[in-house]
């Protein structure tokens, strides 16, 4: 077996399970990982899974490893994926910058926890910074923050893909919750539906003599002078530019007569939702706006809705993590007011959402 | 008569909910129920943010509670005194024991166990693709080391109907007789009370569940 099922399926499971089935309908080959909660199901899944779709699995003794031979898989053209949080996330760093510079397309599965360091195994969204600009360099990443188990599923199936197409590290930024949480989705095969999956392609070891055959590949992250690296920086940035406009995505809704529009990413975009629906129920004119991509961020969207209504509450679970993108991405554009409800590591209630607004209005 | 069940299963099979409402369904009479948050493997995401709304609806609850504990899964497998002696309280003792196979690895450390008679049952929820046909049933539940019956709990969480239901009594039904163990009760939500009566299509008894888990903010 090495295909899904071809019936799509209604299921029941956790969103670790789900990244786990979604890196097999995505046709990822190999996991590389090392143990950390609250990912460890992704593996758990993935290597219960590996013996009956043909797959592989290998645990390195820590992070760095993990993203090195992932790393080293894709060049050997496979499509290779691991899973991390917290603190192995920060290990994560040095292979991601890697990947920026010598645009490799690997896979990333971050379940955000508590930090910093240690701190907790349960739940934050303190992994903003890290996931987006945390390497050295530039931040040239692809990160979608899910909402939902079957937004873990089809996102985990989409950073292959653009990992693939346009050859930079994707990341599925979810956090504890989502990875632990139960819910129901639709399992799919992509492939099943009619939608190619791009194909991975080896790096090294292609057939024919480089120069003579075929141009040679110059796979560097290491320049011998500044204008070599300012040359390659400058094409790479003007490439994840274009990118940029052809995946970024935001989710908003209720805009247009807004008085006040909640900003929230992930799966803190619920409470928001579910706190807009309970505040027009009663008469206020709530909106809501979502980053899903946090790199590229969705700019010109956010700065769409500013223009309508500009009071905004933004809420997170970490101090201000979110909220340095949504500034950054308003930079010159009048906001009349703006409002946060930062919650470090701790989960937000439609309920506090919904009194904080009502009590400031 | 005491009752002693404890409930084993895949992971997110529904353990805790059908281990919370068996427990509160036995309050009531001469006997106290206790109620045991068994999970060595991952105690952070359990019954724990529940464990004062369950004790003041009279069960006594052996559970961690936030400030009894340091570095909560980083310091090691915690086992708390009183749940390696909850086999010998009075009263019922109903067992929520985490984390699918390798979790139900833990109860050799309660004493008096090999002579006790406590009953391990199995809960399934056939919704989850990797316990959703009958061999990949079996394969799993015949990695845990006793079972004495098995626990319907097929659902789809809201999208639960009775062809789901239904499904997951006809499976549970064949995966019973090849393991060749009984079904204890379908579990069910409590929504379909007035569609489905005491008893389901195969005549197990029908226990039906209130949501509980659905409150652990963790």
């Amino acid at each position: 077996m090495d295909k899904l099922s071809k019936a799509e399926k209604r299921v029941f499971m956790t969103g670790n399970e789900a990244v786990a089935w979604a890196a097999v309908a995505a046709g990822a080959e190999i996991m590389n990982g090392y143990p950390i909660t609250p990912q460890n199901e992704i593996m758990h899944y993935w290597t219960r899974l590996a013996p009956k779709f043909n797959k592989k699995f290998l645990q390195t003794e820590d992070e760095l490893s993990a993203g090195f031979t992932t790393i080293g898989g894709v060049l050997g053209g496979k499509k290779v994926f691991s899973a991390t949080a917290g603190p192995g996330t920060t290990l994560f760093q040095e292979p991601l910058s890697m990947a920026e510079m010598m645009r490799i397309p690997m896979v990333l599965v971050v379940q955000q926890r508590g930090g910093p360091s240690t701190a907790t195994v349960i739940y934050s969204q303190q992994e903003v910074n890290m996931v987006t600009f945390g390497g050295n360099g530039e931040g040239w990443r692809i990160v979608y923050s899910t909402s939902s188990h079957q937004e873990l599923y089809d996102y985990t199936i989409k950073a292959f893909d653009a990992a693939w197409k346009y050859r930079f590290p994707a990341i599925i930024l979810g956090d504890g919750y989502q990875a632990k949480m139960r819910e129901s989705l639709l399992m799919h095969d992509p492939q099943e539906r009619g939608t190619a999956l791009v194909q991975p392609e080896a790096f090294l070891g292609k057939p024919g003599l480089p120069g003579r055959d075929r141009p040679a590949d110059h796979l560097r992250n290491a320049f011998s002078v500044e204008e070599e690296l300012f040359e390659a920086a400058m094409n790479i940035q003007r490439e994840y530019d274009q990118m940029a406009a052809e995946i970024v995505e935001a989710d908003f809704q209720q805009i247009d007569d807004a008085k006040v529009v909640i900003v929230a990413h992930g799966v803190v975009s619920r409470a928001a939702v579910a706190a807009m629906n309970r505040l027009r129920a009663k008469g206020y004119n709530v909106g809501y706006f979502r980053p899903v991509t946090l790199r590229p961020f969705p700019e010109k969207q956010l700065q769409a809705v500013a223009e309508k209504c500009s009071n905004f509450l933004l809420v997170e679970s970490a101090l201000g993590q979110l909220a340095r993108l949504f500034k950054e991405a308003l930079f010159n554009v009048p906001v009349k007011t703006f409002q946060t409800i930062y919650k470090p590591g701790v989960g937000i209630t439609a309920e506090e959402i919904v009194e904080h607004i009502e009590s400031h209005s | 008569m005491r009752i002693m069940e404890a409930y084993v299963g895949e992971y997110a099979s529904g353990k805790s909910e059908v281990a919370i409402n068996r427990a509160l369904s036995l309050l009531g009479g001469e006997l106290p129920v206790t109620l045991v948050d068994l999970d060595l493997v991952e105690p952070f995401y359990t019954l724990r943010p529940l464990k004062r709304e369950l004790e003041a609806m009279g069960l006594d609850v052996i559970a961690w509670e936030t400030k009894d504990v340091l570095g909560f899964g980083e310091t090691g497998s915690l086992l708390m005194p009183q749940m390696r002696w909850a086999l010998q309280r009075e009263g019922h003792v109903i067992i929520d024991v985490g984390y699918g196979v390798s979790g139900s690895r833990v109860f050799n450390i309660l004493e008096g166990f090999a002579a006790s008679e406590l009953k391990v049952f199995a809960v399934l929820n056939v919704s989850r693709p990797m316990t959703a046909n009958l061999e990949d049933i079996v394969e799993y539940l015949q990695g845990f080391e006793r079972l004495d019956g098995l626990v319907n709990n097929t659902h789809l969480g809201d999208e639960t109907d009775l062809a789901v239901i239904n499904q997951g009594v006809e499976l549970g039904a064949a995966v019973a007789e090849v393991l060749g163990i009984p079904v204890i009760a379908t579990a069910v939500e409590e929504r379909f009370q007035t569609q489905l009566g005491s008893v389901d299509r195969r005549g197990n008894p029908i226990r039906y569940l209130k949501r509980y888990m659905e409150k652990a903010f963790w």
